[in-house]
């Protein structure tokens, strides 16, 4: 794999950076105005069935805002661009051909793509000591921009949604609905500021809160055990990755402090990033794999995945949300921004491809063998996140960046689209418990098939492009990762049909909870899938530029890079893989998603009662059902052990160590004796007691500090002359 | 008399008059009490921006006359001065006991319904110990008070506690009593040695004075650090010497618990950061990694036999055992960042433990049980009480945005950073930041999650009490709550008197004094391999 030597982000602006508008600033601080708006509702009592009115308000101004900083760090990018190549960055605002001569010239030269940062310090947070502190700043450049798009856009179609979602069939909001939209504002928040962070303790600041916030979320059904033991799993699988994340912090701490001149943090991104060049690979590689601990529980991959399926307990807007477009990226969209330390430790990069292969696979090969539609999706996340792993293993983070983005869309739709379902058909969410859902729902099923599409890599549609580039990058790297890469896609077509036809085709069959006359949903949360189904379709167009292809053919006519990849080329990521996709490898893509997709129509196209695969895979179809019984494993390895450590730790404490400490206790028996007499005794009997310990005390310092001052005295005569 | 008297002595004062209180004017009592400790509260506060104005050069409320005198500078004698004042570090501490005082009388007035003139009294009694402690810049005042506030909580467990109060009152009391008396050995020792070193013919025991000895030799402050150790390292508890505080608390009454875990065990730690590593720092150097051994046994331990409780009072208990372990790993990484992260933990514990301890007290008091098999789904029944306890329970787990996460995260990051320490304690120590959420979350979700769960003819509304929490109990819980925010959004309200203080007071002696060890500081695992080639 051809790793191009570690670019040095030295050339990173870090103190006279630009300073963001104050107003785009804010842009964090309108959800959680929201949430706590909604929390003054609570307490007085009053209009708590108009809490989404607070929060759909306060995300679509922080989605503005955010759509207004991507515009604002684009004209900084140009305006870096016209003082360093003035001809380039003319070429960027005017059309995308020339744009593409000058990107191309630029690849050709291999020169690094000016790094452009916005930054916005707000108040110095904790002082490390006086020498060094953690302020509250942000950091803001075009990975940031991008990211906070995608969250802020897709929160505000999923808070939408969530208005109609919440409700009962008449629609009165259902119990606690408005602690619903407060933790919802409260996630946007959190989210916004992990993004935005421009240190590490904000960042884990944000990464710690979105954790709180996907907790509560899941546990928001309290009363059921399932929901409580999920959230529960959940804080606890992160926090397992935290650690890691927090002993990397330390580390990298450690390691920077030293170079640094004075008035520099060493915790800032900005200079953290700027020294990172001067780290030996072992310190790098270190760093990274512990921070990596933290991206591998935040975005569900191996061995940390467990938590993710589980999630599915909570409220469906929140899956789509939080566990699928937004909060689990969270630990792609770490490694990226910190790429500068992976890229330094080529065992790093092994290490973030090896686990992003092996979950991509295995979490498919467990979607393949499910029957709830939530989780199924959720392995499929899963296994997305993976991809995007393998992007970054393999030197081409804005390829995981973009699928990040182009999945955020497709992904979200498919779960909302879940939730329509999951609304209509009473709770039940079980495929083999209803079929032939085309009739009694079309709008859904119509926008399911988009989002199906997508996902599985259909021609054309958002996630085609950027799946493709990631397969791509992995190709490049080594033939049999791409493979593995394409026979993943192929299961992902196969597993999201074999979902779509169970629910939606064959003959109509409803279960007994959806009631008599199962509607569609209200036209709130039609809408908002209506957007996402757009962006499903469209979103990978901004990563695509129209080429003059190169063998005539019609795929190649359309190329991965565009406007996407210039955007994010000027952010800290770095990208040292290849750029350009071979046209034949589009073809095969191709080929493999629709050979899912005809296969999954052969099999399930008419929803068959009695499921075809356990017989035809056999024993590994049981492991895949049963989840490779990790949960299990888990248990029986960690957290019985534990227990029983603890257990054993008690039964010491009661025992053996506070035998002990009796023991010697026991030896003045007198005092015990003594003190046995007090507490019975009366409150007279006890100051008495006082009493003459003190004159006894008196006494005895008198006659031994006096005894020492006299031989003091005395040995100060005799040494006289 | 100065406001610093004032807040010592007033409390005691009152303590005397609701005592003897004519039976007529019994129904007053608690409202008399709380009245006092809130005069002491805004005394409190107003010492405290005093302290921030006055800068770190000075004492604030300084107060000092002869208490006992004896013999005289050419014969050679002793003198024990009242001498009282105020810092940064023992202002911060007077600030948090001034908070916690009327939360405490307070959370009493349903609890408490026998014998209340004596209680309030000794409730009384103990605050004024509380801040004497803190006050004292005396070595012998500093002790007399440590020990004056043993008796109040003496008769506090073993009078109004629970079912096993008379066994864990003397356990209690005979435990730290025994300890102490070697560390009033050891002071007696350190003042002699200080007036043969100085040429003094008067012992005294002038808390500056010994914290700038010059000349003790290595052997000595080893051995001093030890007797300091006896007194401070059962009352904060580390690890092995504990056992007495989950019995203690687990029989207190809710008020005696949050006084014992917000404010008595910081008698501990603040002993160690004002004796052992400004008086001993070879001592210090020597057994930094002891002691921090030791504090993360404590850490793992603690949260570990917490996990496994089903009484929740004994679980907080224990759960204190594993964070005053991270209080004295962060002191005992002798960094700057650490020491201030200590003292910034002891307050943090103070608020959030002192809060968990108070809820757990609202809930028995309504369901006559602790038991988490008894208990489930409270959420359903009591959303505010739900929603407070969530707070204070990642309040202590540690999540960033709140209180515990600013002491956590920087004990945590000086143990890792720290020459005498190193990479290896952080990470250690860092354990705790997941099992410390296991244990949490264990008992938020079996206390409020899950279907409701109540033990029959519960809950009790015979005092007064509704079902969820009444005005009252919120106006309790509602300044903890507000102070766990500000804390973790700014901590540096607390922080920035706090550093030049500890510099000048603690940091300078280590510093003064690692320099002339004889082994180089050990080094850093990763730090050979540093090469700052180019920037």
């Amino acid at each position: 794999m051809p790793i191009v030597a570690a670019t040095s982000l030295a050339q990173l602006p870090d103190a006279a950076a630009p300073l963001i508008p104050w107003y785009a600033a804010t842009l964090p601080f309108w959800p959680l105005i929201a949430a706590l708006a909604v929390l003054l509702t609570l307490i007085t009592q009053r209009g708590r069935t108009q809490a989404h009115k607070f929060v759909v308000g306060g995300v679509g101004v922080a989605a503005f805002l955010a759509l207004h900083l991507f515009f604002v760090v684009l004209g900084e990018i140009q305006r870096h661009q016209s003082a360093e190549h003035p001809a380039s960055a003319a070429a960027v605002a005017a059309d995308p051909h020339t744009a593409e001569a000058a990107h191309d010239s630029g690849h050709d030269n291999h020169a690094p793509a000016p790094k452009t940062v916005l930054r916005f310090p707000l108040y110095r947070w904790i002082s490390l000591g006086g020498e060094h502190w953690i302020d509250v700043n942000f950091f803001v450049d075009s990975l940031a921009g991008m990211m906070l798009v995608t969250v802020t856009f897709v929160g505000l179609m999923v808070v939408i949604y969530a208005v109609g979602y919440m409700r009962d069939h008449h629609g009165h909001p259902e119990p606690g609905y408005e602690r619903f939209f407060a933790f919802l504002g409260l996630f946007i928040f959190s989210m916004c500021m992990l993004v935005l962070a421009g240190n590490f303790a904000l960042l884990y600041l944000g990464w710690e809160l979105v954790g709180l916030c996907s907790y509560l979320l899941i546990g928001f059904y309290y009363q059921k055990p399932e929901a409580a033991a999920a959230a529960k799993k959940a804080f606890l699988v992160n926090r397992i990755g935290d650690f890691g994340f927090a002993l990397g912090i330390f580390a990298l701490y450690m390691f920077i402090s030293p170079l640094v001149q004075p008035g520099e943090n060493p915790l800032d991104y900005a200079v953290a990033f700027k020294y990172a060049a001067a780290l030996s690979p072992d310190q790098c590689t270190l760093v990274s794999l512990l921070l990596l601990c933290g991206a591998l529980g935040k975005s569900a991959q191996l061995p940390l995945h467990v938590w993710l399926p589980d999630a599915m307990e909570g409220p469906t807007p929140v899956s789509a949300l939080i566990h699928a477009a937004t909060m689990v990226t969270a630990g792609v969209y770490m490694v990226a921004r910190c790429g500068v330390f992976f890229v330094g430790s080529p065992i790093a990069l092994t290490v973030v491809t090896a686990i992003g292969a092996a979950t991509a696979i295995f979490a498919a090969s467990m979607a393949m063998a499910q029957y709830d539609m939530k989780r199924i999706l959720a392995y499929s996340t899963i296994s997305q996140l993976a991809y995007m792993f393998v992007g970054l293993g393999c030197g081409a983070p804005d390829s995981a960046i973009f699928h990040l983005y182009t999945h955020a869309f497709f992904k979200a739709l498919l779960f909302l689209c879940a939730g329509s379902v999951m609304h209509a058909m009473g709770g039940v969410i079980d495929v083999r418990q209803f079929s032939g859902l085309r009739a009694v729902l079309p709008q859904t099923c119509r926008l399911t098939r988009i989002g199906c599409l997508a996902l599985a890599g259909f021609p054309l549609l958002s996630g085609f492009w950027s799946k493709d580039e990631i397969v791509h990058a992995a190709f490049e790297t080594s033939p049999l990762l791409g493979a593995l890469m394409l026979l993943t896609a192929l299961m992902t077509a196969y597993y999201t049909f074999r979902m779509f036809f169970l629910a939606f085709g064959g003959p109509t069959r409803l279960p007994p909870e959806a009631g008599h006359h199962p509607h569609e949903s209200p036209a709130i949360m039609l809408r908002p899938l209506a957007v996402l189904a757009f962006g499903a379709i469209f979103a990978g167009y901004l990563g695509v530029r129209l080429s003059a292809s190169r063998d005539g053919s019609f795929l190649g006519f359309l190329a991965p890079g565009g406007f996407f990849h210039d955007y994010l080329a000027s952010s800290t990521i770095i990208r040292t893989a290849g750029h350009e996709g071979g046209a034949w490898l589009m073809y095969l893509s191709s080929l493999v998603a629709v050979t899912g997709i005809v296969a999954a129509w052969v099999r399930y196209g008419y929803a068959p009662l009695f499921d075809p695969d356990p017989a035809t895979f056999g024993r590994a179809w049981r492991w895949w059902h049963a989840k490779y019984y990790v949960d299990e494993c888990y248990d029986r390895i960690f957290v019985r052990p534990l227990r029983r450590l603890g257990e054993a730790c008690f039964g010491a404490d009661r025992n053996l160590v506070d035998g002990l400490v009796n023991l010697v206790a026991a030896v003045p028996t007198g005092v015990g004796l003594a003190l046995r007499s007090l507490q019975r005794g009366s409150l007279q009997a006890y100051g008495l007691g006082m009493a003459i310990g003190i004159v006894a005390l008196l006494l005895w310092w008198f006659a031994s500090a006096g005894g020492v001052n006299a031989a003091l005295a005395l040995a100060a005569r005799g040494s006289l002359p | 008399m100065n406001a610093l008297d004032l807040i010592i002595f007033l409390p005691l004062v009152a303590a005397l008059v609701v005592w003897r209180l004519p039976d007529r004017f019994a129904a007053a009592v608690p409202h008399i009490a709380l009245g006092v400790s809130l005069a002491t509260l805004v005394v409190g506060l107003a010492l405290w921006f005093e302290i921030g104005r006055a800068g770190q050069a000075e004492l604030v409320a300084q107060h000092e006359v002869s208490w006992i005198s004896l013999g005289d500078s050419d014969a050679g004698g002793l003198t024990i001065r009242y001498h009282v004042g105020l810092d940064a570090i023992s202002g911060a501490l007077v600030l948090l006991t001034a908070t916690l005082v009327p939360l405490a009388v307070a959370c009493s007035f349903s609890a408490i319904t026998h014998r209340q003139r004596e209680y309030y009294a000794w409730l009384l009694a103990l605050t004024s110990g509380m801040f004497g402690v803190f006050a004292a810049r005396d070595v012998l005042l500093f002790y007399v008070f440590f020990e004056f506030t043993l008796i109040p909580l003496y008769f506090l467990i073993g009078i109004w506690g629970g079912a096993q109060r008379r066994y864990a009152a003397n356990k209690f009391f005979l435990f730290t009593f025994a300890g102490s008396v070697i560390t009033f050995a050891g002071i007696l020792y350190l003042a002699i040695r200080a007036a043969q070193l100085t040429g003094d013919r008067m012992v005294t025991f002038d808390m500056l004075r010994l914290s700038s000895l010059p000349g003790l030799s290595l052997v000595e402050q080893r051995w001093l650090f030890i007797a300091f150790f006896c007194g401070f390292a059962i009352k904060v508890p580390l690890f092995p010497l504990h056992t007495w505080l989950p019995l203690a608390h687990t029989e207190a009454p809710t008020a005696g618990s949050v006084l014992l875990a917000g404010v008595l065990l910081k008698l501990g730690t603040y002993g160690f950061l004002r004796f052992a590593l400004p008086m001993t720092p070879d001592g210090a150097i020597w057994w930094a990694q002891p002691m921090a051994w030791l504090a993360i046994a404590g850490i793992v331990y603690g949260a570990l036999v917490s996990w496994v409780q089903r009484d929740i009072k004994k679980l907080v208990a224990y759960s204190s055992v594993s964070h005053l372990g991270f209080c004295m790993l962060g002191m005992f990484s002798l960094l700057p960042v650490g020491l201030s992260g200590s003292v910034l933990y002891m307050i943090n514990h103070g608020l959030s433990t002192g809060a968990l301890f108070l809820v757990v007290g609202m809930v028995y008091e309504r369901y006559h049980t602790r038991d988490v098999d008894q208990l489930g789904g409270l959420a359903l029944r009591m959303p505010i009480l739900a929603a407070f306890l969530m707070l204070f329970t990642f309040s202590s787990v540690g999540l960033p945005g709140l209180n515990g996460f600013v002491s956590e995260f920087t004990v945590l990051f000086a143990a890792f950073n720290s020459p005498a320490l190193g990479p290896w304690f952080g990470a250690l120590g860092a354990t705790g930041i997941l099992l410390g959420a296991v244990y949490m979350l264990y008992m938020a979700g079996k206390l409020l999650f899950g279907p409701l769960r109540e033990p029959p003819n519960t809950p009790d509304l015979a005092r007064g009490l509704t079902r969820d929490l009444t005005r009252r109990e919120i106006a309790i819980l509602a300044p903890l709550a507000v102070l766990v925010v500000l804390l973790g959004v700014a901590p540096r309200i607390v922080t920035d008197p706090l550093d030049p203080v500890l510099d000048a007071q603690v940091m300078r002696r280590i510093e003064g004094r690692s320099a002339r060890r004889d082994a180089p500081p050990p080094a850093l695992v990763w730090s050979s391999s540093v090469e700052p080639s180019g920037t």
